[in-house]
């Protein structure tokens, strides 16, 4: 018995030194990280539709740069009234959808993996509006003293403390999680209706961009804003990812190989949050795109793992085709992007928590 | 009969011991003051009634609950002391629940059995698929290695997590009820492939409900109440009738078993007929 498996042992590592298993993708014998295919499909098809979709943003309607002149414009050609739509009308805007979807649908999966439960969401449980509560109040009363960036983070650390704190139980129990969220959730919205009305009270597309979302008018400057907060947060996000591989399997197990569960949500909910200020903070509590855009990568795949790169790119595809609507739509009053979210998304909540329901999940 | 529990001072330099320690998951103490040995390289069972605090102590040695006071020591050192990956390439635990991803294959499960021997950028290395395979064929799911754990049946599903566990490859296995919802088949096949491991070098330590089962596999027993270890030592000496009596509160004759000859717990039931002339003798000797 011994010497057979040594001999096994020994063909099999010959053999798969040659060629990794199917799903790795390696770099000589240091480097080896898990790539399933139905992933890398599922991302290059999604990164095609999100073309599409910037493209149909670009060029449609009245204003749009037509399919001709397209290619052109993005080279620097483009006429006075091309630039104009490119440069500050559209360009923008639809960089801000692409960067802020990325960043609602990392959110929601890191905050879904580790509450193990799709409705423990950041737009669910009170994370976004509380964002949004802190950058209305540091915009709207304290303009000039901090960056609304700051202030959304501001929101949404205190909002997680106030949902961690009553609770009970932390963010273990999703059930608790999802009431005391729609409490917190209240809170900050009502804050923000409230600093609204005080400050600017005939504005009425300020309310909209605080409460529900809203993409209209964002310039280069909200993009940069964006991206910068992705890709500060990009890195700590690969460092967790194995963590959060391990933490589907329930707190004990994740223990038992190593990975503590605490330090794994400590370390997701932290990112979430700033991931989620900083999408708030450049358009707003877009509802709903940080419950769904996880859900969508892990039907779309049909694998376990937490998906975060995929979720990230859904959300973009999400964020830019509702923006697209938005936009194109033809509704009596051009509607901000987060109403659009906002109508889907219910829907899809409510379905899920009909879902979870039944199962006892929650 | 039964060997008192003793707390040994010296430390050892090899397997899993608790010094004094004391258990709780936030409130009254669960666990207090216990001092155990692991055997090195044994199949150890423990055993005791409902909220006796075993799960707790193993979810202590298995270093997934902090204790309030005392140490758990690995190979004489405090587990504490040891990071996370380092401690889960000693000590492998399987819990009473544990929660399969959604959509994963048994092979993905039992990969995942790896993760403290990865690192960010090595998530595979040769090594993996030498022990996933061996880890597979061990539990007989190597025709299974494909399919997902949802579509397995209750003692396949239970066999996978074994192999999880068996991948992590470790010196120690920590078992909690790793029998509960298998019927009395897949209960004995479990139990013989703990025993097996064991065979082969593994210390293997398992709570468990069924006092029969455990004496028969167990090469070292554990009794716990009320959060203490009341009883330990090889089956034949620690179980005895009057232990039972006094740790489970059952009236009962401890016999041999016919086929293994280790001891075997059969209570004084209360017959349905009440007819007395049923019911067994006070006495065997045992």
């Amino acid at each position: 018995m011994g010497p057979r498996r040594t001999r096994d042992e020994g063909d099999r590592m010959t053999r798969t030194r040659a060629a990794a298993p199917r799903g790795f993708v390696t770099l000589g014998p240091a480097v080896a990280i898990p790539v399933a295919r139905a992933s890398l499909v599922t991302a290059a098809v999604t990164v095609a539709l999100v073309a599409v979709a910037a493209v149909a943003t670009l060029s449609l309607g009245r204003l749009g740069i037509p399919l001709a002149d397209l290619a052109g414009a993005l080279t620097g050609e483009a006429d006075g009234k091309q630039e104009f739509v490119l440069e500050r009308l559209r360009g923008p805007r639809l960089v801000v959808a692409a960067g802020t979807g990325a960043a609602l649908g990392l959110s929601g999966a890191l905050f879904q993996t580790v509450t193990r439960n799709p409705l423990g969401s950041p737009d669910v449980i009170g994370l976004a509006a509380g964002a949004g509560s802190g950058a209305a109040a540091v915009a709207l009363l304290l303009p000039g003293v901090l960056p609304a960036p700051a202030g959304a983070l501001g929101g949404a650390a205190l909002a997680m403390a106030l949902v961690y704190v009553s609770t009970g139980t932390g963010f273990r129990d999703p059930g608790r999680l999802i009431v005391a969220g729609i409490g917190v959730s209240a809170i900050a919205t009502a804050f923000t209706q409230y600093v609204v009305y005080a400050v600017e009270r005939d504005r009425a597309s300020v309310l909209t961009a605080y409460l529900n979302g809203s993409l209209a008018a964002r310039s280069w400057e909200h993009a940069a804003t964006i991206w910068a907060v992705l890709l500060f947060v990009a890195p700590f996000v690969a460092l967790l990812s194995r963590r959060l591989v391990v933490a589907e399997m329930g707190d004990e197990v994740s223990g038992g190989l190593g990975a503590g569960p605490r330090g794994t949500r400590a370390g997701a909910v932290t990112l979430s949050i700033v991931l989620s200020a900083g999408a708030v903070a450049v358009a707003g509590p877009v509802a709903f795109i940080a419950l769904t855009a996880p859900q969508v990568a892990r039907r779309v795949t049909g694998g376990p793992g937490p998906h975060l790169t995929l979720a990230a790119l859904m959300g973009t595809l999400l964020l830019v085709l509702a923006d697209l609507a938005a936009q194109q739509v033809p509704v009596p009053v051009s509607l901000p992007v987060g109403i659009h979210t906002l109508a889907l998304g219910g829907l899809y909540l409510g379905y899920l928590l009909v879902r979870e329901w039944r199962r006892g999940t929650l | 009969m039964s060997t008192r529990a003793t707390p040994r001072e010296t430390p050892r330099e090899t397997g899993l011991a608790a010094r004094e320690v004391t258990l709780s998951y936030g409130g009254a103490p669960v666990v207090r003051d216990v001092s155990l040995d692991i055997p090195h390289g044994g199949l150890t069972m423990i055993i005791g009634p409902n909220g006796c605090g075993k799960s707790t102590l193993l979810k202590a040695l298995a270093r997934t609950l902090r204790p309030d006071s005392g140490t758990v020591l690995l190979h004489g050192r405090d587990l504490r002391s040891y990071r996370g990956r380092e401690a889960a390439r000693h000590v492998a635990f399987l819990p009473q629940n544990p929660i399969a991803p959604e959509g994963i294959s048994v092979r993905g499960l039992v990969r995942r059995g790896r993760y403290p021997h990865h690192t960010l950028l090595r998530q595979w290395s040769p090594e993996d698929d030498v022990s996933i395979g061996l880890a597979l064929e061990r539990t007989g799911l190597r025709d299974l290695a494909e399919a997902r754990v949802s579509e397995l049946s209750g003692g396949q599903r239970q066999r996978a997590w074994i192999a999880m566990v068996l991948a992590q490859e470790t010196g120690t296995l920590l078992l909690d009820e790793p029998t509960t919802f298998l019927d009395i088949a897949h209960q004995y096949e479990l139990l013989e492939l703990c025993h097996e491991l064991h065979r082969d070098g593994r210390t293997v330590v398992a709570v468990l409900h069924d006092l029969n089962q455990a004496a028969r596999f167990a090469s070292h027993l554990v009794v716990m109440k009320d959060g203490r270890v009341v009883a330990q030592g090889p089956p034949p000496e620690v179980l005895t009738s009057r232990l039972v009596e006094d740790v489970f509160g059952l009236a009962c004759d401890v016999v041999p078993d016919p086929r293994t000859l280790t001891p075997m717990v059969v209570p004084h039931a209360r017959f349905p007929t009440g007819d007395p002339s049923t019911s067994a003798p006070e006495n065997v000797p045992g």
